[in-house]
């Protein structure tokens, strides 16, 4: 399930446009990576108000199996996190593209978020493994 | 598991690709099912399976029934005049205190007193032991033997003859009871049965912490019971589980895997698994350094972890004591689905008590834990 209204990163994240706070967008991880990681038990977010880079680690997400980073997919400030995943992470692997939402980001160049992979462009990506 | 440093993957770059790795008489049943496998002991086994998940499959066995294909575990057999006398002279566990018809677990320890292996010994009388050894110990044990056995008695290694099924949780009797196999009977005790014209032993034994079954059947025969088992326990609930919920309940009920928490480094008394040893027996491999080891108290012992919050620890990963000192390091952790926070097991120096309080840097986050002595939840395999 790849969302056609969406943007995605190689590391398998999703990004929405606008985002419920103010100039943001809102960020999530696919229905691949949570298929990819199983039941995840845990998760850590970056505080609300941090600036990040492009690229750069800004949480975790832990099943019983392993552990993945959370990476930002553009510069800029973060602005909301979904406290309800924090408590909850089950709803990331049931609802990935909604309710299992992670944070939000207001980007500091916003136009970069078109530079971001299309659904077809990830979907191929995805597709070839 | 895969992630034993606590290091990070990408999870992009979890695609499996086996090769070369012996499979189960279950496989194509598993591909059917959508499972993800993963490789453990040379063998290519379920993780889980689709519609699944380690957490709904875990709950499976607390509240209903599970069933697992373990079919990678070891099969050998000693036969012969005297073949139980001679294993008993071997293995750890006292042979004496069981009669024909039971089980036993029982370690496999090397002149140090390292574990070989832990496993469970069928004794089928005292002609013949049938031994159920780790997947990727199978082969050092078998040749342990071999090399020792006296005149007529005779180690045959059945690795690939037999399938092995757990049926697990609170409704496996009334599920093995529909595939008209023998219930009821003692923990660890075991019952030969006709299954589809083969026997199949069924014996009370398990690595849940519930009360179940493991069914040894014949190789050409573990579809059929597979297919069965799955039919009868379908008006329970009955789920098909794969090898990474067998973790999560192992490590709730702090039972040791070989490998983590028992090795060639970990002995019994340090793994506080001395109930397993027979220690009044005239001989066993490792007797003469464990008694030793037990006479002046180990420098180690394995406990548990049990974690303020969600965060679980990872095997090597190292234990703080109060002056943020070292004080041992992890061998198992997961996340409880039962009790919803962060477990382990860590080998930790002797002044270190239950009850103490230690910390784990995790990734770079200091994460709480008490000391405890499992199990976590409680055990109801009696």
């Amino acid at each position: 399930m790849i969302p056609e209204d969406l943007k995605y990163t190689a590391e398998h994240e999703w990004v929405r446009t606008p985002g419920e706070s103010e100039a943001s967008v809102r960020i999530g991880i696919t229905d691949y990576a949570q298929d990819q990681l199983g039941d995840i038990v845990y998760l850590q977010l970056p505080d609300e108000g941090s600036e990040v880079e492009a690229g750069s680690s800004i949480g975790e997400l832990e099943s019983t199996k392993s552990v993945s980073e959370l990476y930002a997919p553009i510069q800029g400030t973060v602005v909301k996190t979904n406290a309800a995943a924090e408590q909850s992470p089950e709803v990331i692997n049931s609802d990935p593209y909604g309710a299992g939402w992670l944070i939000e980001i207001r980007p500091s160049d916003p136009p970069a978020v078109d530079g971001l992979l299309d659904a077809a462009t990830y979907r191929s990506q995805v597709e070839s493994g | 598991m895969d992630d034993a440093e606590g290091g990070s993957v990408n999870v992009g770059a979890m695609s499996s690709g086996f090769s070369g790795l012996m499979r189960s008489p279950l496989h194509g049943r598993h591909v059917e099912l959508g499972a993800k496998t993963g490789e453990f002991g040379g063998w290519e086994m379920p993780l889980e399976y689709a519609g699944g998940g380690v957490l709904k499959e875990h709950a499976a066995v607390r509240e209903r029934v599970g069933v697992f294909d373990v079919s990678h575990l070891g099969k050998a057999t000693a036969s012969g005049p005297g073949a139980a006398e001679f294993v008993n002279g071997c293995l750890a566990g006292d042979l004496e205190k069981i009669t024909p018809g039971q089980a036993q677990y029982t370690l496999c320890c090397d002149e140090s007193g390292g574990v070989v292996d832990d496993l469970i010994v069928y004794l089928r009388g005292p002609d013949e032991v049938f031994f159920m050894p780790n997947a990727a110990n199978t082969a050092e044990v078998v040749s342990r033997l071999t090399e020792r056995t006296p005149e007529g008695v005779r180690i045959l290694s059945q690795h690939g003859d037999f399938g092995v099924l757990a049926v697990q949780g609170p409704r496996s009797d009334e599920t093995l009871e529909a595939v008209g196999l023998p219930v009821g009977h003692d923990y660890m005790a075991f019952a030969d049965a006709a299954f589809d014209g083969a026997t199949v032993a069924v014996c009370r034994t398990g690595y849940t912490g519930e009360r179940g079954y493991e069914l040894v059947v014949p190789s050409e025969k573990a579809v059929a019971l597979w297919d069965a088992v799955l039919r009868a326990g379908e008006p329970y609930g009955i789920l098909p589980c794969g090898l990474g919920a067998r973790d999560t309940l192992r490590t709730e009920m702090g039972y040791p895997l070989h490998g983590q928490d028992l090795s060639l480094d970990i002995t019994p008394v340090q793994a506080r698994m001395g109930w397993a040893v027979g220690w009044r027996k005239p001989r066993f491999w490792g007797r003469e350094a464990l008694l030793a080891e037990r006479e002046a108290g180990p420098a180690r012992r394995l406990w548990g972890l049990r974690a303020d919050g969600r965060r679980m620890p990872r095997p090597g990963m190292t234990v703080l004591g109060g002056d943020d000192g070292p004080v041992g390091a992890v061998t198992s952790g997961t996340f409880s689905p039962t009790l919803r926070i962060g477990l382990g097991l860590a080998l930790l120096d002797s002044t270190v008590e239950v009850g103490q309080r230690v910390s784990i840097d995790v990734r770079g986050r200091r994460e709480a834990f008490e000391v405890a002595k499992p199990p976590f939840v409680p055990s109801h395999v009696r």
